[in-house]
């Protein structure tokens, strides 16, 4: 829509500035310890960037087919982005993990959007349900009252976000590409183009739509859990395994680490 | 050549969601890049994972099978394990330095680095909570401290 009124710039540059605009966004809301007015300039500005990015994160997008299932899934994805990214600047943890819970909120709508039913539940479930409760209560033990000097700081929010930047730039390079017309690809070399195709997608079948709508179809957990059970059973079975010796490690790394921790702190404090 | 004209383009949401799920991704890596909390830095790395499995379910919409849906379940399964064993590492940390800071760590670096040296940060305004007060009703009845001590029940 924004990107008909603005003929002039292609959706490449715009995208660009996006990237850009998101960079510097979070370079200014990430925690430096400045001062608190100086502290409060940059938050302001950081946020306006990042609704610019936003902005043109959603001019770039694809239209979807209908206004409804757009407006879902804009409301869900920018649910999961904004959320994501106050998880990334809070300065206290336990603020990051409930923007956090607020993301996984998100995360989950855009899986139910995508036909992943079981799996939006299940996010919500395991995730908000047992993981962040385990980070909360590991919070409650080890916070110390108050912002800690380590909060306030980052270790080179420039780099950081210019690597952030950099990946995302490229990501979406290569998911631009995929909308490319197959003449576009065509164009390099034979042998190049051949070699693409082997690596890529290409090499796999795609039974995108006819598979696609089945795949929404009412029986869809029955469906999943055939799958899961059927051709994944070893792959459960050692992830059940997994899960086994996670809990009995944790267990041992604890109750040794308890008997080893008190000498370490006397012997640190001795010299 | 004629390979690529069979691939079917992704459809306008799988587009969207993969790109959702990139910047989710990304957001992840600027996060446990820059944040010097322990535990910050594990919710970046969650947030890392949240953007996987997005892009994972985007996957399996185009490709019209279940391998992506599978692929996250045991995403799931290995967070939970990941989380368990970190969240105790973070625990012994902070047991041996009473920090939940990256940096209190810094022995461990490369040789040819730099300490990190933390300069003396500009202080906050800390305005002290307002938490509600609740107006005391009626009379405060005298306490028998006997009764107090030998109270069966709880």
């Amino acid at each position: 829509m924004i990107a008909s009124i603005l003929p002039s710039i292609s959706p490449g540059t715009l995208l660009a500035g996006g990237i850009t605009a998101a960079a510097a966004s979070l370079w200014l809301l990430l925690p430096r310890g400045r001062s608190a007015a100086a502290d409060r300039t940059a938050r302001w500005l950081g946020w306006l960037l990042g609704v610019v990015a936003l902005a043109t994160f959603i001019a770039t997008g694809h239209r979807l087919g209908s206004v409804g299932e757009e407006a879902v899934f804009l409301t869900v994805s920018l649910v999961a982005v904004i959320s994501g990214a106050a998880t990334v600047v809070s300065r206290s943890p336990v603020y990051a993990a409930i923007w956090f819970a607020m993301a996984l909120a998100g995360v989950a709508g855009v899986l139910l959007v995508l036909g992943g039913q079981f799996l939006g539940v299940a996010t919500i479930v395991v995730y908000a349900g047992a993981i962040l409760v385990m980070f909360l209560f590991v919070l409650m033990l080890a916070q110390p009252a108050g912002l800690a000097p380590y909060d306030r700081v980052s270790n080179e929010p420039l780099l950081a976000a210019v690597a952030g930047a950099v990946l995302l730039g490229v990501l979406s390079l290569s998911i631009g590409r995929l909308t490319a017309e197959p003449p576009a690809c065509c164009m390099m070399g034979g042998t190049k183009a051949a070699l693409l195709a082997g690596s890529s997608s290409a090499a796999e079948p795609t039974t995108a739509a006819a598979a696609g709508i089945d795949m929404l179809a009412d029986n869809h957990v029955a469906r999943l859990g055939g799958e899961l059970f059927g051709r994944h059973l070893l792959a459960v079975e050692v992830a059940g395994v997994l899960l086994l010796v996670a809990l009995i490690g944790s267990i041992a790394i604890v109750s040794r680490g308890a008997a080893d921790a008190e000498p370490t702190v006397a012997r640190r404090v001795a010299p | 050549m004629n390979l690529l004209a069979d691939v079917v383009a992704p459809a306008p949401l799988v587009l969207n969601g993969l790109v959702v799920g990139a910047i989710l991704f990304a957001l992840g890596l600027v996060g446990i890049l820059a944040r010097r909390n322990l535990i910050v830095m594990f919710l970046c790395a969650e947030l890392m994972l949240q953007g996987i499995s997005v892009s994972l379910v985007s996957w399996s919409r185009h490709h019209g099978d279940w391998g992506g849906h599978v692929l996250v379940i045991f995403v799931l399964t290995v967070a939970a394990c990941e989380a368990a064993v970190a969240l105790v590492f973070v625990l012994q940390a902070f047991a041996r330095t009473g920090r939940l800071d990256a940096a209190a760590w810094q022995s461990l670096r490369e040789s040819n680095l730099s300490r990190t040296i933390d300069r003396e940060l500009p202080a906050i305004d800390t305005v002290p909570p307002k938490f509600p007060k609740l107006t005391p009703a009626g009379i405060e009845p005298a306490a028998d401290e006997d009764a107090l001590l030998e109270r069966e029940h709880v």
